[in-house]
């Protein structure tokens, strides 16, 4: 992978000089961490926490970040409006639960939500078919833009819709606001962080089946790896387009409700979440699904370890900081070139 | 980060609409009084004389991140401008009756809009006074063009700034604010906090201006009352993990102050009652709504706040002065929007809407539009004793707010309650 910086060889690449700057930097974030860890204190509870809820943020953004590598390897279009998919699921889910209808909390919960990923899923289908499709013979660029417009479009609605107020979704354990906290000597988890976890090991299961065992996902893999190929072998291309955009759309609502009862959602929960996920799919170089999720977490883990250790006001600026050391180490990351979709 | 939303574009328009709709000059017709009996010829009674229209420009956050404080404030314009069409309008010291016409503007929660909004109002639709600006960044942006133009304009966003140059210390000339202060907030907690004998208190705000004001302020009044801050840090409002509650653990501190609004406040005060079961949690004043409760749930009992009157207007004792206007401002409120719960920001925009007009009142008929403007700064620099949803103002020249911090009452959380705390019973 890593071509003019090799150990032992006297390669030098202004590439590889790039290359190594990045790790060196780093290392030294890593060594900055601990460095400022020892100066508050901290033993190995108070970082296993921090890991502990870092993983639960980070399993958020893996979820999301699925969703953008999929419509990407389909599509190879980087999809901006994920991040509004995020916020339909729980507001949606928010708005059905408020009804009160059927009386029985845990069923109303339920279908709340299953009805969310369904409309979820239909607006993500929706998106693809009348505002991207129409696009097809763009660039990639005008379509990225496409997304991002969609994006801005799904949030003004839902605050035209909902107002610029809070909404809440009930602990999946308890059916109320108050999530129980279980206590394993000092560390604490959030019962919901069970269940974002458990949402994110079923979704991965279910995706590898899907595309591992069902023609249709075959043929999505297929799109991906050769969309020319896979025109002429008689799968509609289109059609897997549009597929890919409502199962990305009904992951990101997934993720959105599961992460509900640990925030408050509002009309703008999308723009954080989106923005995380992209950086965790980008950090698992955008065509990978195991990269993706190892990404989300890392992410995840390594922002509340630094917010932990130093100031927390500075989480996002991580994220971000990620973001560009990642796509400096991997360049083309946006273009993403067709042997590595192969690869993948 | 591309913040430029479809939404409030569309929101914006449909407000320029209503508030071009708006204005369409409606003589208020002579009211009809049922209790004369119609056997008694009706004696005439010499018409008033009418006078120009005042115009007042007021401008909320109605769309953007200040919307939930916006759109309570733009409703009590909305309401306050029927009030006066109903009343026929205001009448002058020398008996001359004007129309006031209220311009409800959106400054989408951006200084840049609010800056062109208020500029537009002042410029081309000639207001008289400005009621002008939800949260402080867009009403710093205000406070130079209104300067400029000397038009005197009213806040309803806390920072100190927007009124007090921080240079200078002196006070803005045109400025004027009806908006208690984080400084104020910080020192009914400092008395509290000191009555109830701690001495270690860490600080978590959130990662907004209003977050740092309160924190600034706590490091301003807290070390005066003998109260170390031995721990501070910000959180941003989106967080869903707080990492910084391992380092409250680790200071000792005695009491957590959390400077931030619901719901972010409440997500932080579950994590804080989560890992320190005993901790006092003191919030601040912009906790003070019934979304701390609903969203904290059991972990908001026992906090202490201090907030405005307004919130609990019905538990003041009988003897409070402002009781009544706020239970009636209320049930006015309540029955406008038809049930919308009440704000603190709701209460904002009626104090400052009933300063513009208590100013307005005292202008003679005949003045140039630069005399009215003049000679209403003039007025609110000498609003006394006036009441208020918050309390009592006593503006001068040297405070154009004109608060005193023991208007403020304690409020604890009471089985899911707010529940004013009386001094005596702070322990």
């Amino acid at each position: 992978m890593v071509r003019g910086w090799r150990w032992g060889e006297r390669t030098w690449t202004k590439e590889g000089a790039w290359r190594g700057g990045v790790v060196l930097a780093a290392l030294g974030m890593l060594a900055l961490l601990v460095l400022l860890g020892r100066r508050h204190g901290f033993g190995a509870p108070e970082y296993l926490q921090f890991l502990l809820d870092g993983l639960r943020g980070g399993s958020i953004y893996a979820l999301v970040a699925l969703g953008f590598v999929l419509v990407y390897r389909v599509t190879g279009v980087i999809n901006f409006a994920q991040g509004a998919f995020v916020m339909l699921g729980p507001m949606l889910t928010a708005s059905f639960y408020e009804r009160g209808l059927p009386p029985a909390p845990g069923l109303r919960l339920a279908l709340a939500a299953l009805l969310s990923i369904g409309i979820v899923a239909g607006i993500g289908v929706a998106v693809e078919r009348w505002a991207l499709y129409p696009a097809r013979r763009a660039s990639p660029l005008t379509r990225i833009i496409i997304t991002v417009g969609v994006y801005l479009i799904l949030e003004g609605a839902a605050l035209l819709l909902w107002g610029p107020y809070a909404k809440m979704i009930p602990s999946f354990t308890t059916l109320s606001l108050a999530d129980p906290t279980l206590r394993f000597g000092e560390l604490r988890i959030k019962a919901q962080s069970l269940w974002i976890w458990g949402t994110l090991g079923i979704s991965l299961l279910t995706l590898a089946l899907f595309f591992g065992r069902t023609t249709l996902g075959k043929a999505m893999r297929a799109c991906a790896v050769n969309r020319l190929a896979a025109q002429l072998m008689g799968i509609r291309v289109d059609t897997m387009s549009t597929l890919a955009f409502g199962l990305a759309a009904a992951l990101g609502a997934l993720a959105g409700i599961v992460l509900g009862p640990a925030t408050r959602p509002t009309y703008e929960l999308g723009l954080e979440l989106g923005l995380k996920g992209f950086v965790a799919a980008i950090m698992g170089g955008l065509v990978s699904f195991p990269g993706a999720v190892l990404g989300g977490l890392l992410l995840g883990a390594l922002e509340n370890l630094w917010a932990g250790v130093t100031v927390a006001g500075f989480k996002d600026l991580f994220a971000f900081i990620i973001l560009i050391l990642v796509l400096l180490i991997h360049p083309q990351g946006f273009a993403g070139s067709e042997a590595e979709v192969e690869r993948a | 980060m591309c913040r430029l939303r479809i939404g409030s574009v569309v929101a914006l328009i449909a407000v320029l609409l209503a508030a071009c709709a708006a204005p369409t000059p409606t003589p208020a017709p002579p009211a009809a009084t049922p209790t004369v009996a119609p056997a008694a010829p009706p004696t005439p009674t010499p018409a008033p004389k009418v006078g120009a229209p005042y115009k007042i420009g007021f401008i909320a956050s109605i769309t953007g991140p200040g919307a939930s404080l916006g759109i309570p404030e733009r409703n009590v314009a909305q309401m306050v401008q029927e009030q006066l069409k109903a009343q026929g309008g205001i009448e002058g010291p020398d008996g001359v009756r004007h129309e006031v016409q209220i311009l409800i503007f959106d400054d989408e929660s951006k200084t840049d809009t609010a800056a062109t909004v208020a500029r537009r109002l002042i410029e081309q639709e000639g207001v008289v006074v400005l009621v002008a600006g939800t949260l402080s960044g867009p009403s710093l942006a205000m406070v130079p063009i209104a300067t400029e133009a000397k038009v005197p304009m009213i806040s309803m966003a806390s920072a100190r700034s927007i009124i007090e140059d921080p240079e200078t210390k002196k006070m803005r000339e045109w400025i004027f604010k009806p908006v208690p202060e984080n400084l104020h907030s910080a020192q009914m907690q400092a008395d509290y906090l000191k009555a109830v004998g701690v001495t270690k208190v860490c600080h978590l705000y959130e990662n907004t201006a209003y977050g740092k004001d309160t924190f600034a302020s706590a490091q301003a009044i807290f070390p005066q009352a003998g109260i170390e801050i031995v721990y501070g840090d910000a959180f941003e409002r989106t967080a869903t993990e707080f990492p910084q509650v391992e380092k409250v653990k680790a200071s000792g501190c005695q009491a957590v102050v959390i400077g931030s609004i619901p719901p972010a406040s409440a997500l932080v005060n579950v994590a804080v009652r989560d890992a320190l079961p005993e901790v006092r949690i003191v919030h601040g004043h912009g906790s003070c709504s019934p979304d701390l409760i609903k969203n904290a749930g059991a972990a908001a009992e026992g906090t202490v706040m201090p907030c405005g009157k307004i919130l609990v207007a019905d538990q003041l004792p009988d003897t409070d002065p402002v009781k009544q206007l706020n239970l009636d401002f209320v049930k006015a409120y309540q029955d406008f929007t038809k049930g919308e719960p009440i704000s603190t920001f709701a209460g904002h925009a009626y104090d400052a809407l009933q300063w513009a007009i208590a100013a307005l009142k005292t202008l003679p008929d005949g003045l140039s539009l630069a005399e009215q403007r003049a000679k209403v700064r003039e007025a609110l620099e000498g609003l006394r004793n006036f009441p208020g949803t918050h309390g009592i103002f006593n503006l001068s020249p040297d405070d154009h707010l004109g608060f005193n911090y023991a208007d403020f009452v304690m409020v604890v959380v009471k089985d899911g309650k707010f529940q004013v705390l009386p001094r005596d019973q702070w322990k």
